[in-house]
C-alpha cells in the first residue's frame, strides 16, 4: 500500500519512513508542507494518509476538510498522528471525517498494529 | 446588567486586539448566537475608530455603518433614533466598546457619561479575563506540541532499538535504554497531568 505521510519534524519523518517501509511493507511518500498534501493525495492516490495537525502553510484540520470535499480523495482514510492530543481537537478531527487519531509520542514497534486497528473495519490493512 | 440598567433593546460588547480588529465578545440573548462570529477592522475616521482612538463616547445619529453589524442592528432602526458607542477602558488604554441602543435622538445621554463609562469599566474586567482565556487556549496546545514532538523522536528511536529492529543489543545497553525510555514515559505522564489540570474555562 502507498502511504502519504504529512509530518514536519525531520526526525519523526525518518522513524515513520523506517517503520512503514520495514514493518508496514508500504511505499511511503512524505511531505512537510501542509499545502502539498491535497495535490500529492490527488496525484499519488495513496491507500492511507498519516496527517500531523500542525504543519506549515496549512493545518491538518483544513487539509482533512479539503481532502473530504474532493471526490478524488474523499475515500482515502486519514489518520491524525499528532502531538495535539486535546480532547476537543480529537473530536474536531473525527467530525471532519478522519478515520482515527493516534497521539504522539507513539511506539513505532506497535504503530502498524494501531494503524491496522483503524483500517481493518474499513477493509484495509498494512504490513501484509 | 448593562442592558437592563439602561433599558435598551440591544447591548453588545466588542473587544479589540493588537491587530486593531473588533470582535463581538458578548451580546444580549436575542442576537448572541448571530453576533459571536462578527469581527471587523473599523474604517479610519468611522465612529468605531474614533471611539477607540480618542476614548470618546460617540452618539451615532445614523444607522450602523459597519456592514457586519448593520444586518444585526439596523432592522427596525428609525431615523429619529441613535446608538451609543461607549469606550471600554482599562490598563490605561481602550480595550473595546459597548454598543447600546437604539435610543431616541431626543434622549439626552451626555449627562450620563460617567455612569456609562463605569459600565465600560466593568466590561474591562471581563475583557482581561477573555484575553487570558484566549492566551491560554493557544499556549497550552502549543506547549503540548512542542514537548511531545521531540519526545516522540527520542522515545520512538529507543523503542525501535529495544524492539530489535536493528538487531539484538547487549544487556548493559538494553538496561541504559530502558532507563531512558522510562524517563520519557515519566515526562509524557507529567505533561498529561499538567495539561489536563490547566484546561482553560471561558
Amino acid at each position: 500500500m502507498k502511504v502519504l505521510v504529512a509530518e514536519d519534524d525531520p526526525d519523526i519523518q525518518i522513524i515513520l519512513r523506517m517503520v512503514l517501509t520495514r514493518l508496514g511493507k508500504c511505499d511511503v511518500v512524505i511531505t512537510y508542507q501542509g499545502n502539498e498534501v491535497v495535490p500529492l493525495a490527488k496525484s499519488n492516490q495513496p491507500g492511507l494518509i498519516l496527517l500531523d495537525a500542525m504543519l506549515p502553510e496549512m493545518n491538518g484540520f483544513d487539509i482533512c476538510q479539503a481532502l473530504k470535499a474532493d471526490d478524488s480523495t474523499k475515500n482515502i482514510p486519514v489518520i491524525f498522528l499528532t502531538a495535539r492530543s486535546m480532547p476537543a481537537e480529537l473530536q474536531r478531527a473525527m467530525a471532519l471525517g478522519a478515520a482515527g487519531y493516534l497521539a504522539k509520542p507513539f511506539d513505532p514497534m506497535t504503530l502498524v498494529g494501531q494503524i491496522n486497528g483503524i483500517l481493518q473495519p474499513l477493509g484495509a490493512s498494512i504490513g501484509v | 446588567m448593562v442592558r437592563s440598567t439602561w433599558k435598551v433593546q440591544r447591548c453588545l460588547f466588542l473587544q479589540t486586539n493588537e491587530l486593531g480588529e473588533l470582535r463581538v465578545r458578548a451580546a444580549d440573548e436575542g442576537i448572541a448566537s448571530k453576533s459571536s462570529s462578527i469581527m471587523f477592522i473599523p474604517a479610519p475616521g468611522s465612529p468605531f475608530a474614533r471611539c477607540l482612538k480618542n476614548n470618546e463616547l460617540i452618539e451615532m445619529n445614523t444607522a450602523i455603518t459597519e456592514d457586519s453589524l448593520a444586518s444585526l442592528l439596523n432592522e427596525g432602526f428609525k431615523s429619529t433614533q441613535k446608538y451609543l458607542l461607549v469606550p471600554v477602558t482599562g490598563e490605561a488604554r481602550v480595550l473595546g466598546m459597548i454598543i447600546l441602543g437604539p435610543f431616541e435622538q431626543s434622549q439626552e445621554m451626555r449627562s450620563k457619561e460617567s455612569e456609562l463609562r463605569s459600565a465600560g469599566a466593568l466590561c474591562a474586567v471581563l475583557s482581561a479575563h477573555w484575553r487570558l482565556y484566549d492566551w491560554m487556549s493557544q499556549f497550552i496546545p502549543q506547549v503540548n506540541h512542542e514537548l511531545r514532538t521531540p519526545l516522540t523522536a527520542v522515545q520512538g528511536s529507543i523503542d525501535m532499538v529495544l524492539g530489535g529492529m536493528f538487531g539484538q543489543v547487549g544487556s548493559e545497553v538494553k538496561q541504559m535504554l530502558e532507563m531512558a525510555h522510562k524517563g520519557c514515559e515519566r515526562t509524557v505522564r507529567a505533561i498529561e497531568d499538567y495539561l489536563h489540570n490547566q484546561q482553560p474555562k471561558p
